[in-house]
């Protein structure tokens, strides 16, 4: 961008806010404009929460979810079922199945899935983690992975690892979602919950 | 379908051109290299996203640019929807559908298109991948649920192969691979079967009587008729439990539909080794004439009609043969050097190209 040239720390704040995700150089610009025009009260809330995210925000030792305190909140809730643990990829994926209130276990985030195009291989994920957590109480793995060739892979070579050591290993269930109209589902979740239907 | 007006930038050889379109009949004509067949695939790219020739996005950037656009107007039941086809030097293709991003397969479910030219004879003369891609551009343009089929298995095998090169568990892609391929297998053997039947009677009479044979070739190790999916699944496991070792040396996935091929024959003889250039020439109309009745039966729509200089090669009656076989459609682009064969002179609109200029001529 040849108009910031003399504008070394405006192209500095552009740069940095254009390596965050979904965003491009033009969002960039306008999200370091619109900082440059701010109070300078709310300017310097913003730095500080960033940089107090980052000092105080890590992950749980248990479960590698995001947490401020070690180990998380749910990992030390009483009312927890603890022979129970969700496996999913990322800390994203535990905020949705908590803003869905229906799960009353334990999660464990691994921290991406397996994709060999990437480099990223099972040493990669928190998975010796998971197995450490096995010698506890432990009764059921619900593998909730994503439903795409990564996920399904991932969840594959869990289940192939934790079956033969005694555990119940499930997979969340493909279908169609609840509330909407068969005929805007696509073609390929519609012949998924097909085969997965059951018995009414 | 009708394509009303095309906007193009920076797209082959022409820079900047607004164009609108009749109805019925649109001729291009002029000199060679003037750009006839670009426009045609700057109209075929703007229904379906891609290059009718199967080329990549770099080669249809005009020289020294780095940005190229289509967009226009296209009707579907005489509904209006606009369309863009955008792509920059590095990245990937972005298309709009009235303002809104979609994904590249939203245009083959809106959209249907049948072009043929010249290049078509390498579904003849070419190498199997060339009649796996013929397979899934027409498959992918009846079916919605092949073509995500078709993109997952793709997705899957390319996992698996970087397993194989990263000495990494490869046989973790496996189920998938056998999900994704026996069903496409199974949509290939029935896809090919239609096309056998309804592309024959269109050889036979522009040939005047030659005989003209079809049968897929699947990799796995299973009847071409086949058409219990079970059976598929299980041919698939076996061939995959047999070639493990084969995988892991040539560090490759060696089973599964990206092996397919389509076994042809002209006269009793292999197509490939023993077909004349009039002979693949033909085949190829008629494998297209048969895509487009089938395709206009499947949609309820006139797929939109690319035609790129196929009357040079034949004679008067195989003309008029073409002709008749393409009735029914609601609009055709075709290009020419010559004059238009005598049944698409007659209410044509016709279209002078000059280096990567148009004009309209009555």
């Amino acid at each position: 961008m040849a108009m910031f040239a003399s504008a070394g720390t405006i192209e500095r704040l552009v740069n940095a806010l254009a390596k965050l995700p979904g965003v491009g150089r033009k969002t960039a610009a306008r999200l370091a404009f619109h900082i440059l025009k701010m109070p300078q009260q709310e300017a310097v809330e913003l730095a500080e929460v960033i940089l107090e995210v980052k000092e105080k925000v890590g992950f749980c030792a248990v479960c590698n979810n995001i947490s401020e305190t070690d180990p998380c909140a749910v990992c030390t809730d009483p009312r927890r079922r603890r022979d129970v643990i969700c496996v999913v990829e990322q800390a994203m994926d535990v905020a949705a199945l908590e803003k869905a209130e229906g799960f009353v276990g334990l999660f464990h985030v691994l921290g991406g899935r397996l994709s060999p195009l990437d480099g990223i291989g099972p040493d990669d994920l928190k998975i010796k983690e998971l197995l450490d957590r096995l010698r506890g109480e432990v009764s059921e793995i619900i593998l909730a992975t994503n439903p795409n060739v990564e996920g399904e892979a991932t969840a594959t070579y869990l289940a192939r690892l934790l079956r033969p050591m005694g555990v119940k290993v499930t997979r969340i269930a493909r279908g169609l979602p609840v509330g909407s109209d068969l005929e805007y589902a696509d073609s390929v979740t519609l012949t998924r919950a097909l085969e997965g239907r059951q018995e009414y | 379908m009708q394509v009303r007006s095309v906007t193009i930038t920076s797209f082959r050889n022409f820079e900047a051109l607004t164009q609108q379109f009749a109805p019925g009949v649109n001729v291009f004509f002029g000199a060679n290299g003037s750009g006839k067949t670009n426009l045609l695939e700057a109209i075929y790219a703007l229904c379906l996203g891609r290059s009718q020739r199967g080329v990549a996005d770099t080669v249809l950037l005009r020289d020294g640019a780095e940005v190229y656009r289509l967009a226009g107007e296209l009707t579907t039941d005489s509904r209006s929807t606009h369309v863009a086809v955008a792509y920059q030097k590095g990245g990937r293709r972005k298309i709009t559908i009235d303002e809104v991003p979609v994904r590249p397969a939203e245009l083959f479910e809106r959209f249907c298109a049948v072009a043929a030219g010249p290049e078509d004879s390498a579904i003849l003369s070419g190498a199997p991948s060339q009649r796996r891609l013929f397979l899934d551009l027409h498959l992918s343009q009846h079916s919605q649920t092949y073509l995500k089929e078709l993109v997952a298995y793709q997705r899957a095998l390319a996992q698996k192969n970087a397993a194989l090169k990263g000495r990494m568990d490869a046989s973790l892609f496996d189920d998938q691979l056998i999900d994704y391929g026996s069903a496409i297998t199974l949509r290939r053997a029935a896809f090919v079967r239609e096309l056998r039947e309804a592309s024959r009677p269109y050889y036979r009479d522009i040939s005047q009587g030659e005989a003209f044979d079809m049968q897929y070739s699947p990799e796995l190790e299973t009847d071409p008729e086949c058409d219990d999916i079970a059976i598929i699944k299980a041919a698939f496991v076996e061939q995959l439990e047999r070639n493990r070792d084969r995988e892991m040396y040539q560090k490759t996935a060696v089973v599964g539909p990206h092996r397919d091929d389509l076994a042809i024959s002209i006269a009793g003889f292999p197509a490939r080794t023993h077909g004349s250039q009039g002979q693949w020439r033909t085949a190829a109309v008629a494998l297209k004439l048969a895509i487009y009745r089938m395709l206009t039966d499947k949609r309820r729509m006139a797929p939109l009609l690319v035609l790129d200089e196929i009357f040079a090669e034949l004679d008067d009656y195989r003309t008029s043969a073409l002709i008749s076989g393409f009735s029914g459609f609601e609009q055709l682009f075709l290009t020419t050097a010559v004059e238009p064969p005598e049944p698409l002179r007659t209410n044509a609109t016709r279209f002078k190209i000059t280096a990567g200029r148009v004009e309209r001529i009555g």
